[in-house]
């Protein structure tokens, strides 16, 4: 059964590293945009040289950091699921010997580890030309940052499938979904590291898994945060993951329920 | 002439009056197109608590930035969204641009009718509600230079990033899909001019000073509206540059656009 899934995962990340053209193009436009950010940041660092924790070379990192995972966790929006349910290729998905969550995790799961590396790490690779960038520096480190990656992607996926489920409801949610998706953008870190913040926003942000998806990430990778605290992010990451998928299973019972194929 | 913009504005009409049909539909389009322009500028305005300033610039400034450029993007987008280059590529591919062509009424007027989102009315809004607070906050000392010239450096924006979604379309014509480096000049470029251009690395700078004078739209104008000095020691009349590069670039758009379309061929699907 697992096997299954790991195929379709393979097909998945076959497919995705078949467009490297619109990968290439898509890696200058956020390289652009990362330089943009760096300048935006440094302006208003001024003369200071740390903030929260974020040194200057730590808030060049962060901008690359949060601009390699646009792909990886479909950060801009993703509505394939909303699409397959209003188009009605669902059924096709129901007819498939596999829970069609799964089925679809592991859609996801191939697409996001070919985005990883098309995507993220070579963007990194040609970030370090423009600027100094800062590394973890042990293997425990490395492998905090592994899971914490790996975590953030499980946090992003339930998420959005949890917003796409709202196709079974509406045949018009995209306009639902363009909210949900921009709650990320503020919420996980994406726009400003969550800590420049004021104080009542991170609290609120905490109340939401969204720095679980991003803002953790980066903190983890420049060791800002670290010993217990890092165990508990971690912790955090998984249990919001855990419950999100718990959440997306009973939605999806109820969605089902309501489903009518039409033929044709 | 006036058979052309008969035809454009009934073509509105009809874009308009189809797009209220659905009312809370489309307040929803235009509370979501406000909140993403809001949600951008509230990351900013919230990390000013600790920072107080940008290059120098106070909040009040940037918005005075910000706010016009987000006017001026939101009427490009909605009086040019024809010529969007995504959508645009899209009606090239499926050849519903040979079916615009036969018709017996001019091209331009077509393609401009055929898009009309009255959804981006949201970002204009926001945009002038910015700029709002930015002339309040920032004590602005008008003079009646400033009141008539005010208009004319949203005119140069919209004729300069309109310029751009056409060139955008007409380089479809040969690549099929609408390509990134538009994109990096349409959103980067306009992302760009919403900061101040002093905190921008002296190459990225030049680049938008000399090769795409993109600094002349947004930031010369705004030295002008605040009284302040200008960093980079140009002449006098830079500020004033504004509605001229918007309007011989869009110039040249459009001789591009007939030189594109006198060399159009169909993809024949």
């Amino acid at each position: 059964m697992l096997k299954l899934y790991f195929e379709v995962a393979k097909r998945s990340f076959q497919r995705t590293l078949t467009y490297r053209a619109a990968a290439v193009a898509g890696l200058a436009t956020n390289i652009f945009f990362g330089l943009l950010r760096v300048a935006i940041l440094l302006a208003l660092y001024g003369d200071r040289q740390v903030v929260e924790g974020y040194t200057v070379a730590g808030v060049i990192t962060y901008t690359g950091l949060s601009q390699a995972v646009i792909a990886y966790l479909s950060l801009f929006g993703w509505y394939d699921f909303m699409y397959a349910v209003h188009r009605g290729d669902v059924a096709a998905d129901l007819l498939k010997p596999m829970n069609l969550f799964s089925f679809w995790l592991a859609q996801d799961l191939g697409r996001a580890v070919a985005s990883l590396l098309l995507r993220g790490v070579t963007f990194m690779l040609i970030y370090e030309i423009f600027f100094d960038l800062t590394y973890p520096t042990t293997i425990w480190a490395w492998l905090a940052l592994a899971t914490s990656l790996l975590l953030s992607w499980l946090v992003s996926f339930a998420w959005r499938f949890l917003v796409n489920t709202a196709a079974f409801w509406s045949p018009n949610a995209r306009g639902f979904g363009r909210f949900a998706f921009l709650s990320v953008l503020f919420f996980s870190g994406f726009l400003m590291p969550l800590a420049f913040f004021p104080a009542w926003v991170q609290k609120l942000a905490s109340f939401t898994p969204f720095p679980y998806l991003l803002n953790t990430v980066v903190e983890i990778y420049l060791g800002i945060v670290s010993g217990p605290a890092l165990v508990e992010a971690l912790l955090l990451q998984a249990a919001w993951a855990l419950g999100l998928i718990v959440l997306v299973q009973a939605v999806l019972r109820f969605g089902l329920r309501r489903l009518v194929i039409l033929g044709g | 002439m006036r058979q052309a913009f008969d035809i454009y504005r009934r073509l509105l009409g009809v874009q308009i009056r189809s797009q209220l049909q659905y009312r809370v539909s489309f307040s929803f389009d235009l509370f979501s197109a406000i909140l993403v322009t809001a949600t951008e500028f509230a990351a900013l305005a919230l990390v000013f608590e600790r920072f107080e300033q940008i290059g120098g610039w106070t909040l009040g400034e940037v918005a005075f930035l910000f706010g016009l450029l987000e006017i001026s993007f939101g009427i490009m987008d909605m009086v040019f969204g024809g010529f969007d280059p995504q959508d645009f590529g899209a009606s090239v591919r499926h050849g519903s641009f040979d079916q615009i062509m036969l018709r017996p009424a001019h091209l331009l007027t077509q393609v401009l009718g055929s898009q009309f989102a009255l959804r981006r009315l949201g970002r204009i809004v926001f945009g002038a509600g910015v700029l709002l607070f930015a002339v309040t906050v920032t004590q602005l000392d008008w003079t009646l230079a400033k009141v008539l010239y005010l208009p004319l450096v949203v005119t140069g924006m919209v004729l300069f990033f309109g310029g751009l979604y056409i060139v955008g379309s007409t380089i479809t014509f040969w690549t099929v899909e609408s390509i990134e480096a538009i994109n990096i000049l349409t959103y980067g470029g306009s992302y760009l001019i919403s900061y101040p251009m002093h905190i921008y690395q002296n190459w990225l700078r030049r680049i938008f000073t000399y090769l795409v004078p993109a600094i002349f739209l947004n930031y010369y104008p705004v030295l002008y509206f605040l009284d302040k000095p200008d960093p980079f020691g140009f002449p006098a009349f830079a500020p004033f540059l504004s509605p001229l590069v918007g309007v011989a670039s869009f110039v040249a758009a459009l001789a591009f656009w007939r030189f594109g379309v006198k060399h159009y061929q169909s993809t024949g699907s």
